[in-house]
């Protein structure tokens, strides 16, 4: 991985919250009404291949584990909407051969407001041993 | 929605446990996107050094959400939400959510919870998620 990517932006990617996929979610965890909040990974997934493709950042996903997970609403996600998710590289530090990569996604609303931000820290392991 | 005046500091949230399947962990795969064979294919989970395949670090925080969720009336309440990933999930184990009210704030009500999720392993307790906080609005 390298530390130049910090910064990088992605295009928008579209997403949709398809009501029988929250559905899939809440009958998983047992929750009876609205969207999970945790729903927003199916959003960060949607967006995630570009970061995965990024030669410049070169993250290796086959050594990657999930790090910590954090996720900030300015209203819950509404069934059936689109959404727009930017993708950003927020910090990228390398200890040890470790390497430590923030992804932050802003969720977008037709309206252009910012309906949840997400934060991934997604470590990559060191090669060899 | 959970209202200012039923909620104090120190308030716990009735812990919340399950057994995780393999067949759980699959679903969620397929409904959150997340198809890494590490939960799903054992002799790749071994090449890694795991003894088989392991929950999703996100499986384990959207129990720990359904947890928050169940406290705080609904899923619109919860404002933000946040865990580290300390341990793996192996096949079979019970996973146990639960948290404590930390603190709250006023205009808006808010009520700030620290949450975990917890494993018994070889007679040690183990943290699946360790330091996670949900902040919950209060009516």
């Amino acid at each position: 991985m390298d530390p130049a990517a910090e910064g990088t932006t992605y295009p928008a990617v579209p997403f949709t919250v398809e009501p029988s996929r929250v559905a899939a979610f809440r009958a998983l965890f047992g929750i009876s009404e609205g969207v999970p909040p945790t729903f927003v990974t199916v959003a960060e997934f949607a967006a995630f291949p570009q970061v995965l493709a990024d030669r410049h950042l070169g993250l290796d996903f086959s050594r990657v584990v999930h790090g910590s997970q954090g996720y900030v609403f300015r209203r819950p996600l509404r069934e059936g909407e689109e959404l727009l998710v930017r993708a950003r590289i927020e910090s990228i530090r390398i200890k040890g051969g470790t390497g430590f990569v923030t992804i932050a996604m802003d969720l977008e609303d037709a309206d252009g407001v910012i309906v949840c931000t997400a934060r991934s820290q997604m470590i990559e392991r060191a090669t060899g041993g | 929605m959970r209202t200012r005046a039923t909620v104090s500091v120190g308030d716990e949230l009735p812990e919340m446990a399950r057994v995780v399947t393999r067949e759980d962990v699959k679903a969620y795969a397929d409904a959150g996107g997340d198809q890494n064979p590490l939960h799903q294919d054992d002799a790749f989970a071994r090449s890694l050094g795991f003894p088989g395949i392991i929950a999703h670090g996100m499986f384990t925080m959207a129990h720990m959400a359904a947890a928050v969720v169940a406290w705080a009336g609904e899923p619109a309440a919860v404002v933000a939400l946040s865990a580290q990933f300390r341990a793996p999930v192996f096949m079979e184990e019970t996973i146990v959510a639960g948290g404590r009210v930390r603190s709250i704030e006023e205009r808006p009500a808010i009520a700030v919870l620290e949450t975990w999720v917890r494993v018994e392993r070889d007679g040690r307790t183990e943290w699946p998620v360790k330091k996670g906080e949900a902040r919950v609005r209060l009516a």
